[in-house]
C-alpha cells in the first residue's frame, strides 16, 4: 500500500522531495506518484525513503535515487538516510497528483 | 545494484556520442552532395551518384545513428547492459570504412562487382554481423521477453539479409547467377531493408518509447503482434515471388496487403499512445517524431499510388518512386531520428557530466544541453524542404527542387550545430 497520510516531520520531507525533478518529464517526484513511503524516526537517527520508478528501464532511475540521497544528507545530517527501490505496487499513472497533471499539460 | 533497474545498464557516453558524430556528418555531406546532383532527383536512372548518396543515407546516416542509439536503447527495453562496448567500437570503424570504400566506388560505378566494392561490402556485412552479434548477446542475457525486443532481433535478421542480397546483386550482376532481373532482385533487396530492418526496429523501439514519454500505460500490445506476423507474411511472400513466381501481379498484391496491414497496425498502436497520453504537452523530440510519424502515411499513400499507376499519373518515368523514396527516407525514417535524437542523446550526455552532482549542485536539466530556437526552426526547414521537393518532383519544378534540397541542406547544418553542441558539451557554460 502506498502512504496516503503523512505527520509533520514526513511532510517536511515530502515537500523537500519537490525539489527533485524527473529529468525526461521535468515534474518532480513527488507529484510524479514515485515516493512511495516517508520513514522518519528521531530517536533512532534514520529516515527511509521507500520510492518506485514509472517502468523498470528508466535509463535515469540510478540518478534520481542519488539525487534523493544528496539532497536528504545534506538536509538531515544526522541522520542515516536509505532509499528503497520498490517494484509493489507497480506504479501506474493513476499514482499522479493533480498538481502533477497540470504540470504534464 | 537494486532488482530491475537499469541505470547501471546505461552504456559509455563514448560508444554512443561517436555514432551520433558520424551519422550527423554523413548526414550534411550526403545533402550536401544532393546539392550538387540534383538532376538525381529529376532524372530517375540508377547511376553511381544516385547509389552513393542513396548508400551514404542509408548505411552512413541513418543505420550508423540507429546502431548508436540502440546501444543506449537496448538497456532499456530489454533491460540488461550491452553485451560488449569494445565489439560496438570495432563494428562503427569497420561500418565507416566500408562505407567510404563502398561510396568511392559507387561514383565510379560501370554496373559490375569490382575489388572496392568486394572490400567495402565485406566490411559492411563484417560490420552487420558484429552488430547482430552484440544484440543477440545481450538479448540472450534478458530475463523478460517482450514484443518490443522481438520486433528488434527480427529486424537485425533482416539487415543481415538485406546486406547478404545487396551483395548477391552485385555479384549477379557479373557472373549471372540466377537469370532473374537485377530490378527484381532490387526490388527484394529495398523490401528486406526498408520493412526487414528500419520498420521492425522502428516499431520495436517506438512501440517501448512512445508510452514511455507520453506516459501511456496498458498499450495495445496485441495490435503489435498482429502487425509482427502480416510484416513477416508480406516480407517473405515477396521473397518468394521474386524467387519462385516472377513477381505474380496478385502475389504481389496479397504481400502488399499484408506489409500495409502490419502498418497500419502500428500506425493505429501510435494513435492509441497519442490520444490516451497523459504528458498533453509535446517537445520538440516529440514533435519531429509525430511529424515523421505523418510522412510514414503519406509515404504509404505514394506506394500504394506507385502498385497502381500502369501509367495513369501523368509523371515521367520513375518519379512516383523516387516522391516514395524521399517520403519515406528523408521524411519519415530521417525524421524520426532528428526528433528521438532529442529523445536520447541529451540524456547519455547529461548522465556523463552531471550525474554526479545531482543534489550538491545546482545542475541543468538534460533538455538544456541544446537550443531548442535551433531545433525549432529545423523542425520548419525540414517540413519546409519536403513541402517544396514533393511539389516540386510532382509538377516537374525544377526551382523548386532546388529549394526544397537548399532547406534540406539547412536542416542539417541546423541539426549538426545542435548535436555537435551537446557532444562537445563544455559544463561550465550551465553551471
Amino acid at each position: 500500500m502506498i502512504q496516503k497520510t503523512f505527520n509533520a516531520e514526513e511532510t517536511k520531507v515530502r515537500e523537500l522531495l519537490k525539489q527533485i525533478p524527473d529529468p525526461e518529464v521535468e515534474v518532480n517526484i513527488v507529484d510524479l506518484g514515485l515516493i512511495y513511503h516517508i520513514r522518519k524516526d528521531d530517536e533512532a537517527k534514520t529516515l527511509e525513503i521507500d520510492m518506485t520508478l514509472s517502468t523498470p528501464g528508466c535509463p535515469v532511475g540510478d540518478t534520481i535515487i542519488q539525487h534523493i540521497q544528496n539532497l536528504l544528507d545534506i538536509n538531515y545530517p544526522d541522520f542515516n538516510v536509505s532509499v528503497n527501490l520498490i517494484w509493489e505496487p507497480e506504479w501506474t499513472p493513476d499514482f499522479i497528483t493533480p498538481e502533477g497533471r497540470e504540470q504534464l499539460y | 545494484m537494486q532488482p530491475g533497474l537499469s541505470t547501471k545498464n546505461a552504456p559509455s557516453i563514448w560508444v554512443v556520442a561517436p555514432h551520433f558524430l558520424v551519422g550527423t556528418l554523413v548526414f550534411l555531406i550526403a545533402t550536401t552532395m544532393l546539392a550538387f546532383n540534383q538532376d538525381a532527383l529529376l532524372d530517375y536512372h540508377i547511376s553511381g551518384p544516385v547509389l552513393a548518396i542513396v548508400h551514404l543515407l542509408i548505411l552512413g546516416w541513418i543505420t550508423t545513428v540507429i546502431f548508436g542509439a540502440l546501444y543506449q536503447l537496448i538497456p532499456v527495453i530489454m533491460e540488461v547492459k550491452l553485451y560488449s562496448e569494445r565489439l560496438a567500437y570495432i563494428t562503427l570503424v569497420s561500418l565507416l570504412s566500408g562505407l567510404i570504400i563502398m561510396v568511392l566506388s559507387f561514383l565510379d560505378f560501370r554496373f559490375q562487382l569490382t575489388l572496392g566494392f568486394e572490400i567495402g561490402g565485406s566490411l559492411v556485412f563484417n560490420a552487420m554481423v558484429l552488430f547482430a552479434v552484440n544484440t543477440f548477446k545481450s538479448a540472450a542475457r534478458a530475463e523478460k521477453k517482450s514484443i518490443h525486443g522481438l520486433f528488434i532481433q527480427t529486424s537485425v535478421i533482416y539487415l543481415i539479409l538485406t546486406v547478404l542480397m545487396g551483395l548477391f546483386i552485385l555479384f549477379n550482376l557479373s557472373y549471372n547467377v540466377l537469370p532473374i532481373p537485377h530490378t527484381t532482385l532490387l526490388a527484394v533487396h529495398s523490401a528486406l531493408g526498408l520493412v526487414g530492418w528500419f520498420m521492425m526496429l522502428i516499431i520495436g523501439v517506438a512501440s517501448k518509447l512512445m508510452p514511455m514519454f507520453l506516459i501511456v500505460h496498458k498499450t495495445k500490445l496485441a495490435w503489435l503482434k498482429m502487425a509482427f506476423w502480416f510484416l513477416n507474411a508480406g516480407i517473405w511472400m515477396v521473397m518468394i515471388n521474386a524467387f519462385f513466381f516472377s513477381f505474380n501481379f496478385y502475389l504481389n498484391l496479397i504481400s502488399l496487403a499484408a506489409i500495409l496491414m502490419g502498418l497500419l497496425l502500428f500506425l493505429r498502436f501510435n494513435m492509441d499512445v497519442f490520444t490516451r497520453r497523459l504528458r498533453r504537452r509535446l517537445d520538440i523530440g516529440m514533435k519531429l517524431s509525430v511529424v515523421g510519424l505523418s510522412f510514414l502515411a503519406l509515404s504509404i499513400i505514394a506506394f500504394i499510388l506507385l502498385f497502381f499507376n500502369n501509367g495513369a499519373i501523368p509523371l515521367p518515368g520513375g518519379r512516383m518512386e523516387i516522391i516514395f523514396g524521399v517520403l519515406l527516407l528523408y521524411g519519415f525514417f530521417s525524421g524520426l531520428i532528428l526528433g528521438q535524437t532529442y529523445k536520447t542523446l541529451p540524456f547519455i550526455i547529461w548522465l556523463f557530466h552531471y550525474q554526479s552532482m545531482v543534489g550538491k549542485a545546482k545542475v541543468p536539466m538534460p533538455a538544456d544541453l541544446y537550443k531548442h530556437k535551433l531545433a525549432e526552426f529545423h523542425l520548419y526547414t525540414f517540413i519546409a524542404s519536403l513541402v517544396a521537393l514533393i511539389t516540386g518532383l510532382a509538377f516537374s519544378i525544377e526551382w523548386l527542387v532546388m529549394i526544397g534540397i537548399l532547406l534540406m541542406v539547412i536542416t542539417a547544418i541546423l541539426y549538426s550545430l545542435n548535436t555537435i553542441g551537446m557532444i562537445f558539451h563544455n559544463k561550465k557554460q550551465l553551471t
